[in-house]
């Protein structure tokens, strides 16, 4: 474990120097992140406008505060592994990867981790300012807060893991193929991106919860609006907790056919 | 004495699509795949003991780099048996992952942007390595391979030799046991290919590691094999001493005889290989050597005269023709 | 006349290349099925909660969703990866072969690459639209259509133009590749109608990031909501845009210099 510490430190490191010198392709990274919420809550505003002031349950404040707060918990939990998969496969520099004793997903968690650190410093400004643009409002508190730490670091691990095993197809075609597509889209709609779930007609809220993908952003959303009591509270953890285990599992076997898979290939 | 190195009856094939040019090919292969399947190593066998530093000899395609690729775990075998240090390299246990290291010559595993002291720092967390361990076997070859001023200079600075020299650097600071080296030298300039070189014998000599080495490069495998493997279509062609490929493929000496005029016609002597105005090159048996160049002397107006043994690259090139008969 | 016979030649090779990748094909059809699908599945949760979105009917916005999907369609086939092989051409000096040829650079520059299939999605955008109007009942009439086409082309000449002035910046500052990526992101909120945003934004998508004209404006044509005056400002933004642009090149060109090895 100490090890697996000191890996990690010592890659982060690595990757924040390595990060740090592209740093206008980071900002400009986050531009498509920022717009996408912003783009919504105009539209969901506008509706509740004309429906006379709110819309579902949702007044603008609700609104303003559920895309600020899914903004922010989309930049800590989103990754983009698939493309880098997609180019490692083409350029052959997986190989190097899989010669070194450390399975490759530490070094994709820590550039994936040391790229939120370095790009908070301008999300969070961005946060702000759209609150101050927007003026959300927020049901906070503390016990709440406090479960929103387990809830977004299990949201991340769930993301994290469905997402890497969905990279994982780069061996098998070489392109961000149909089934990348097809989660990104059914990322769109059923975790909540599009619109709060609530909004949404119920077999598609149905859809949501049995699926991995409410755990991964509208719940943890929810949450920091204070939109959920205690009971919901404790019963998401235990789902997403849940989720993040058959993940996993399916992680080790999807790594295992992609290695036998690459390896009959190879690059 | 355990081998380091087993390989029986290896064999890989792969499927690679196959299509022609045109527009209407193109659209046809929309609907309908075709495939080709390349038989890249045919049933290879061989053995390296733990020490030797063994040269695969072949030509481009020839399958080097794939058994290269088997034996370090990257690749998987269709058939046929592989034990490096008595481990199934495709199952990438750790504990083998940390005795070997492969160093490709056109891949990196140097981060770009960064200092290179950096990248092995890297290295050192990934493979666990002690502090004062590692800083021992850093300078060591920073002393052996002259790093000492691109330590700190970010890789993309490095001209081709350095990064080259780093790379290497790289690829042996957790003092594997065995070396796979593919291309080592490929691209560099003569200089660096001689540094390079005299390092890797070097390091065999400190540390009894073995080193497999690919390289189409004669020099590279002359001046550091003792034993060759020559691959060719997939097939072993030789396994043995240099010496004994010299021996067995080209029982010959070339002599070079420069004249005094240009019209002599020397076949009475030995098969003329070339002829470069007053310059012929014979090609005799080694039995008739002596015979042949008392003949000359004697009775042909030599200016000068060279005795010289077969390049290896002809013999290399007999090699493969013969087996292309 | 001789630069339409060498874009025939450039798509033709955009053809052969992209035919060489068959999975593309069928990857780029099911892409483009999927982006519309996420249209209209969005526009059919809006107005589930709401009868008119900022004055827009449903089908209207469906046209909108039809331009968006051409406009992209045209974007990407032919804008998106000329530009991105030109900046690629600077960074690593190949730009000399281009430069060197008896022919107007810009023009080469600008067709360097064809992505024929991304054509589909001009096809399918096409269809939307017509679907769109089909169910507004609305006859295409000679003066609405001649709106749609001039907007249609002013918008593209106005995304060119931006994309354009952008891949130039690559003459002075080499590591710009992402900046297009830009355009990627905010193009998204062309989506719906520019109208509709907040001021402040309005202003981005018009004058920083032309969305509004390559979207919004088209489709105001062809449901009948144009403006002379926008219709005007549109042309006039077009073509100062591409004389800017030009200009802008040019001096780009001048400080070209192969890199060196």
């Amino acid at each position: 474990m100490k090890g697996l510490a000191d890996i990690y430190a010592t890659l982060f490191r690595t990757e924040a120097a390595v990060q740090l010198q592209y740093r206008a392709a980071l900002v400009i990274w986050l531009i498509g992140l920022v717009v996408q919420p912003v783009v919504y809550l105009v539209v969901w505003l506008t509706v509740a406008k004309a429906q006379g002031g709110q819309v579902g349950g949702f007044a603008s404040g609700d609104l303003a505060a559920y895309y600020i707060a899914l903004m922010v918990i989309n930049h800590l939990t989103f990754t983009w592994i698939m493309f880098e998969f997609e180019y490692r496969v083409r350029s052959g520099s997986f190989s190097p990867l899989l010669l070194q004793p450390l399975h490759p997903i530490h070094t994709d968690i820590t550039v994936n981790i040391a790229y939120k650190v370095l790009t908070s410093v301008i999300t969070l400004p961005a946060a702000l300012l759209l609150a101050w643009l927007f003026e959300p409002r927020f049901n906070l508190h503390p016990w709440s807060l406090a479960a929103l730490v387990p809830a977004l670091l299990l949201a991340f691990a769930l993301r994290f893991l469905v997402e890497w095993c969905l990279a994982l197809s780069a061996f098998w075609t070489t392109r961000v193929g149909a089934l990348n597509q097809f989660y990104f889209a059914a990322l769109l709609f059923l975790s909540g991106r599009m619109a709060p779930l609530e909004l949404m007609p119920g077999w598609v809220q149905t859809l949501a919860a049995l699926l991995p993908f409410r755990w991964m952003l509208a719940f943890p959303v929810e949450l920091a609006m204070g939109r959920l009591n205690p009971e919901q509270t404790a019963q998401g953890l235990a789902v997403q907790g849940l989720w993040v285990g058959a993940s996993l599992g399916l992680m080790a076997l999807v790594w295992r056919r992609g290695l036998r898979q690459y390896g009959a290939v190879g690059a | 004495m355990n081998a380091a190195v087993e390989v029986q009856q290896l064999h890989k094939t792969y499927e690679v699509p196959v299509r022609e040019g045109g527009v209407k090919a193109a659209l046809k292969s929309l609907v309908r795949r075709q495939v080709r399947t390349v038989e890249a190593v045919k049933s290879i066998d061989f053995a390296v003991a733990p020490g030797e530093v063994i040269g695969f000899l072949g030509p481009n395609g020839a399958g080097k780099t794939t058994t290269l690729k088997m034996l370090s775990g990257l690749l998987h075998p269709t058939g046929g048996q592989v034990r490096v240090l008595g481990f199934e390299p495709f199952a990438r246990q750790r504990v083998f992952l940390r005795q070997i290291t492969l160093v490709m010559g056109n891949r990196n595993q140097l981060v770009w942007d960064i200092p290179v002291v950096d990248s092995f720092e890297r290295n050192r967390a990934i493979y666990r390595l002690g502090r004062q361990e590692f800083r021992d076997t850093l300078d060591e070859l920073v002393s052996l391979l002259d790093l000492g001023e691109l330590l700190q200079k970010p890789v993309r600075n490095l001209s081709l030799g350095e990064r080259m020299k780093c790379e290497v650097a790289a690829a042996l600071l957790h003092r594997p046991g065995i070396l796979f080296l593919d291309e080592p030298t490929i691209g560099l300039d003569v200089t660096m290919q001689r540094r390079i070189r005299a390092f890797i014998a070097e390091y065999n000599r400190r540390y009894h590691a073995t080193v497999l080495l690919t390289s189409h490069y004669m020099a590279d495998v002359e001046a550091l094999c003792r034993r060759v493997v020559i691959i060719h279509h997939g097939q072993l062609l030789f396994n043995g001493e240099l010496a004994d490929l010299v021996q067995r493929f080209s029982p010959h000496k070339t002599i070079v005889v420069d004249l005094d005029r240009e019209e002599q016609d020397l076949t009475a002597y030995g098969e003329v290989v070339g002829r470069e105005g007053a310059r012929v090159t014979l090609r005799v048996p080694k039995a008739d050597t002596a015979r042949v160049t008392a003949r000359l002397l004697s009775e042909v107006p030599v200016v000068d005269l060279t005795v010289e043994d077969p390049q290896i690259e002809d013999v290399i090139e007999q090699v493969f023709s013969q087996d292309a008969a | 006349m001789n630069y339409l016979r060498l874009f025939w030649v450039f798509v033709r090779l955009g053809v052969l290349n992209e035919l060489a990748y068959r999975a593309n094909f069928y990857i780029q059809c099911l892409q483009s099925l999927m982006s519309l699908g996420i249209g209209l599945a969005g526009i059919a949760v809006v107005f589930a909660h709401t009868p008119a979105l900022g004055g827009w009917q449903p089908a209207e916005l469906v046209a909108l969703l039809g331009v968006y999907q051409l406009m992209g369609g045209l974007i990407g086939a032919l804008i998106q990866p000329s530009m991105e092989r030109f900046m690629e051409d600077v960074r690593r000096g190949t730009l000399d072969f281009t430069l060197t040829k008896p022919a107007d650079a810009q023009v080469l520059v600008s067709m360097g690459e064809v992505r024929v299939w991304k054509l589909v999605d001009v096809g399918l955008g096409l269809t939307v639209l017509a679907a769109a109007l089909l169910q507004l009942g609305m006859a295409l009439g000679a003066s609405q259509a001649l709106g749609f086409g001039l907007t249609l082309l002013a918008g593209a000449a106005i995304v060119y133009s931006f994309w354009l002035i952008l891949a130039t910046l690559s003459f002075w500052f080499v590591r710009v590749e992402n900046i297009l990526i830009i355009f990627q992101g905010v193009y998204e909120a062309g989506r719906w109608p520019v109208g509709m945003y907040p001021r402040w934004l309005q202003v981005g998508l018009t004058a920083l990031v032309p969305v509004a004209f390559a979207v919004t404006v088209p489709a105001e044509a062809v449901v009948g909501r144009l403006s002379r005056e926008m219709l005007g400002l549109a042309f006039g933004l077009a073509l100062g845009l591409l004389g800017g642009s030009r200009w802008f090149w040019r001096c780009g060109v001048k400080r070209y210099s192969g890199a060196s090895a």
